[in-house]
C-alpha cells in the first residue's frame, strides 16, 4: 500500500484529503505545520507528498520542497494551492514539485494525479509493448491490434490509448489526458474530450469486442481488460 | 467656490511668491535710492564746500581793515544771511561783518565746519570756513545751508512714502494672487471631495485663466472619467455575477432541501447528492474562469510566455475540436494563408484556450452543414488569427457587448454556455497585444486578431500607421487593445 504524507495546515481540509486518499487505497498520515511536515518527509519513507503551497510560520510550501530537493529526497511532491494564478504554478514547478493542484479540488483528481506520480516514479518505462487484456500496442511500430485485428487509429487517437494503457485499471481524468495527449495547460470545460474518447471507443470495439474504456462518472475515464 | 478665508492665504504659494518679489524689489529700490541719496547729498555739500575755499582764496591778500569795510558795506545787502561773512580779532572776538559767534574750541583753520546761527528764533545750519589772516585776526566766510538740508530731508521723505506704497502695492498684490489661487484650489478640492464621496461623475472645474493648473485639471479629469469606466463595468460585472451565480445556488439549495424535507430511499440520496456535485462544479467553474480573466486582465500571467508560432496552435486547437465539429455536422478546415508562419512571444496554453474558445462559439452557432474556417494571416509584417463561421452572425450592435463577462446575445440566451468565453478571448488578446475585431463575414460571423507587434518597431506605436499602405489590415470594428 503505497504511503502518502499530507501536509496542510488546515485540519478539516487535511481530514478531507486523508479521507478521500485512505478511500482510494493509500496510507495516510497528515502534518499540520511546515516543521512538523519536513521533519516527517526526511525522516521517514513516503511514496508521495501532498503539499499545501501556503503554510503559516517560518516555513512555506515551496520553503519545504526547496529543502527537501536540496537534501536529494527525491519523494514525489504534489502541490495543492488556493493560488490559481499560473504563475504560481510554473514557480511550484521549478522549485522542485511534480504537479500542482489548485484548490479547491475533485478528489478523483487529486488520487489519479497521485497515482501517475506514483507509478511514474517506481516504474522506469522501457518496455516495448504494452498488453492490456486482448489489447496490445507496438511502442516502435505504433501498431494497435485488438483480439489480433489490426486497428488503424489517427496519431491524437494512439497518444490518447497510450497514455490510457499505461495508466490501466486506474482512474484518468479528462485534464490529465488533455495536459498530456495535447500538451497545453488548462481545464477545457468542454466535453470535446468525450468525443474524441467516444471515436476510440468505437475503433476499438469495431469487430463487436466488449467495452474497455469505461466514464467514471464526472471525473473521467478507466481503460480495463474486458471481462 | 467657497469664500476665501483671509488666514489661508500667507499660506498659498501665489501670495509667497508675491512676497518674495515684494523682498527683492524693495532691496534693489532700497539700495537705488540709498545711492542716489549719498551721491546728491555729497554732490552739493562739495558745492558748497568748494564756494567757501574760493571766498576764503579771493579774500585772503585783503588786510583787516579792507575786509572789514567790506563787510560793513555788504551785510545790509543780506538782510537774510544767507552768505554771512565775519571778521574777528585774535581773541576771537567779533570786529565786523555778520553777527556770529564761534563755536568753542575755535575749529581749525580753512577746514570746512558745520555750525547753527539763530535767525528770527530759529537755529539755522550754517557751513562755514575760518582763515586766520597773517596780520592774526580770524576772517569767517559762511553759507546757508538750510536749503540743502531741507532737500536733503525731502529727497529722503520722497523715498520713504515711495516705498511704502510700492510695500502696500506689493502687499495687496499677493493678498489678490494668493485669494485667486485659493479659490481655484479651493474649487478643485471641493470637486475632489465630492468624487471621493462616490460622485464619479463629477469632474474638476477648468479655471479662466489657470494656465499650468488646468493642464493638471484635464489631466486629473481624464484619469477619473477611466475610473468611472472602470467602476462602472465592475459594477455591470458584478451585477451579472450575483445573478448568473444565483439561478444555479437557488437549484442547489432547493435539491438539498428536497432530499431533507422527503427523507428519500438512498437511491434517491444518491441522485440528489450527484445532481448538488454537478451545480457545486459549474459554479466553481464559472468562478474559476472569472479569476482567471481578471488574472489575465491584470496582466500578471506572464510567466508562461515563450516565443512560439501561431501556425502549430492553430492546427492544435483545430485537432481538438475536429470530432465535436464532426459529431454537428460542420466542416472544420484550416486554410492558413501563405508565409503566415512566424514567432511572437506568447502563452501558447492562453493562445490555444482563446482559440479554443471562438471555434466552440463557431460550432455552437453553425447549422449543420456550414463552415468553420482558421486561418493564420499575414499582412506584411502582421501576423493574425481568424476564426470565421457560416452561422447567423452577431448582430453589429451587439459586438463590443459580446466580449463582456456574462453577455449573451438574446436569442442564444438559451444555448449552453457561460458567457464568459469571448470575455476571455478579449482578454488573452489584450494580453498578447492582439486587437480583436468581430466583423460579418456574410454570412456568419468572422473574428480576427492582429498581432500589434510588427519586428523592430516600437510595441506603442499605432500598427495601423506602420502597416504597407497596400497591405493594409481591414478596419477592426471592434477594437481592444
Amino acid at each position: 500500500m503505497a504511503r502518502v504524507l499530507v501536509i496542510e495546515d488546515d485540519r478539516r481540509t487535511a481530514a478531507e484529503i486523508a479521507a478521500a486518499l485512505g478511500d482510494h487505497g493509500f496510507d495516510v498520515e497528515c502534518a499540520y505545520t511546515g516543521r512538523d511536515g519536513l521533519l516527517r518527509a526526511t525522516a521517514e519513507k513516503y511514496d508521495a507528498i501532498v503539499l499545501d503551497r501556503m503554510l503559516p510560520g517560518d516555513l512555506d510550501g515551496l520553503g519545504i520542497l526547496a529543502t527537501l530537493r536540496t537534501i536529494r529526497t527525491e519523494t514525489p511532491v504534489l502541490i495543492l494551492s488556493a493560488l490559481s494564478a499560473v504563475d504560481e504554478r510554473v514557480r511550484g514547478l521549478r522549485a522542485g514539485g511534480d504537479d500542482y493542484l489548485t484548490k479547491p479540488f475533485e478528489s478523483v483528481e487529486l488520487t489519479a494525479r497521485l497515482d501517475v506520480l506514483i507509478r511514474r516514479h517506481s516504474m522506469p518505462q522501457q518496455e516495448t509493448t504494452l498488453r492490456v487484456g486482448d489489447l496490445q500496442v507496438d511502442l516502435l511500430t505504433r501498431e494497435l491490434r485488438r483480439a489480433g485485428r489490426m486497428v488503424e487509429l489517427l496519431p491524437r487517437e494512439y497518444r490518447l490509448l497510450e497514455y490510457l494503457m499505461r495508466h490501466a485499471g486506474r482512474v484518468v481524468t479528462r485534464t490529465m489526458l488533455f495536459e498530456e495527449v495535447w500538451g497545453y495547460h488548462y481545464d477545457p470545460q468542454t466535453n470535446v474530450i468525450d468525443v474524441h474518447i467516444g471515436r476510440l471507443r468505437r475503433k476499438l470495439e469495431e469487430g463487436g469486442e466488449p467495452q474497455m474504456i469505461h466514464t467514471v462518472r464526472g471525473s473521467g475515464y478507466v481503460l480495463r481488460a474486458a471481462e | 467656490m467657497s469664500s476665501v478665508r483671509l488666514s489661508d492665504i500667507p499660506r498659498t504659494t501665489g501670495f509667497r511668491l508675491a512676497l518674495l518679489f515684494l523682498g527683492l524689489g524693495g532691496a534693489g529700490a532700497a539700495i537705488l535710492f540709498g545711492f542716489l541719496y549719498v551721491q546728491t547729498a555729497g554732490f552739493l555739500a562739495r558745492d558748497v564746500d568748494n564756494g567757501l575755499a574760493r571766498e576764503i582764496r579771493v579774500r585772503a591778500a585783503m588786510n583787516a581793515t579792507e575786509l572789514a569795510r567790506l563787510m560793513n558795506d555788504r551785510a545790509p545787502l543780506d538782510p537774510d544771511n544767507m552768505r554771512p561773512f565775519a571778521l574777528f580779532d585774535r581773541a576771537a572776538n567779533w570786529m565786523a561783518g555778520s553777527r556770529v559767534t564761534l563755536p568753542e574750541p575755535l575749529p581749525s583753520p580753512d577746514q570746512p565746519f558745520d555750525f547753527t546761527l539763530a535767525h528770527e528764533g530759529k537755529a539755522m545750519p550754517y557751513r562755514g570756513v575760518l582763515h586766520r589772516l597773517d596780520t592774526g585776526e580770524f576772517f569767517l566766510a559762511a553759507e546757508d545751508v538750510g536749503p540743502i538740508q531741507h532737500f536733503r530731508h525731502l529727497l529722503a521723505a520722497a523715498m520713504l512714502s515711495g516705498g511704502l506704497v510700492v510695500l502696500m502695492i506689493g502687499l495687496a498684490g499677493g493678498m489678490i494672487v494668493g485669494a485667486a489661487a485659493l479659490g481655484r484650489i479651493d474649487g478643485v478640492a471641493l470637486a475632489i471631495e465630492r468624487i471621493i464621496n462616490g460622485n464619479l461623475s463629477e469632474r474638476l472645474p477648468l479655471t479662466r485663466k489657470g494656465g499650468d493648473l488646468n493642464r493638471l485639471i484635464r489631466v486629473v479629469n481624464r484619469m477619473v472619467d477611466e475610473i468611472e469606466r472602470l467602476m462602472n463595468e465592475v459594477k455591470g460585472v458584478t451585477d451579472n455575477i450575483a445573478h448568473d451565480l444565483r439561478t444555479p445556488l437557488t437549484r442547489l439549495l432547493a435539491g438539498l432541501e428536497r432530499v431533507r424535507r422527503r427523507d428519500p430511499a438512498s437511491e434517491e440520496y444518491a441522485d440528489a447528492i450527484d445532481d448538488a456535485i454537478v451545480e457545486t462544479r459549474g459554479l466553481l467553474a464559472t468562478f474559476n474562469a472569472l479569476l482567471r480573466i481578471a488574472e489575465i486582465e491584470a496582466g500578471a500571467r506572464r510567466a508562461g510566455f515563450k516565443t512560439l508560432d501561431l501556425q502549430p496552435v492553430i492546427t492544435d486547437v483545430a485537432d481538438f475540436y475536429e470530432p465535436m465539429a464532426e459529431r454537428k455536422g460542420v466542416s472544420l478546415v484550416v486554410d492558413n494563408e501563405p508565409a503566415s508562419d512566424g514567432l511572437l512571444a506568447g502563452d501558447p496554453s492562453l493562445l490555444f484556450e482563446a482559440i479554443g474558445n471562438l471555434v466552440d462559439n463557431a460550432i455552437k452557432f453553425t447549422p449543420p452543414g456550414g463552415e468553420v474556417a482558421l486561418r493564420a494571416l499575414r499582412r506584411g509584417d502582421r501576423l493574425g488569427i481568424e476564426v470565421s463561421d457560416t452561422g447567423p452572425g452577431i448582430p453589429e450592435e451587439e459586438r463590443v457587448a459580446v466580449l463582456r463577462r456574462f453577455h449573451r446575445v438574446d436569442k442564444c440566451r438559451n444555448a449552453p454556455g457561460s458567457g464568459l468565453g469571448l470575455s476571455l478571448v478579449a482578454a488573452v488578446a489584450k494580453l498578447h497585444g492582439f486587437d480583436l475585431a468581430i466583423e460579418d463575414a456574410q454570412p456568419g460571423c468572422r473574428v480576427t486578431l492582429w498581432h500589434a507587434d510588427i519586428p523592430g518597431q516600437d510595441r506603442r506605436s499605432d500598427p495601423q500607421d506602420s502597416a504597407p499602405a497596400d497591405e493594409t489590415p481591414p478596419e477592426p470594428a471592434a477594437r481592444l487593445a
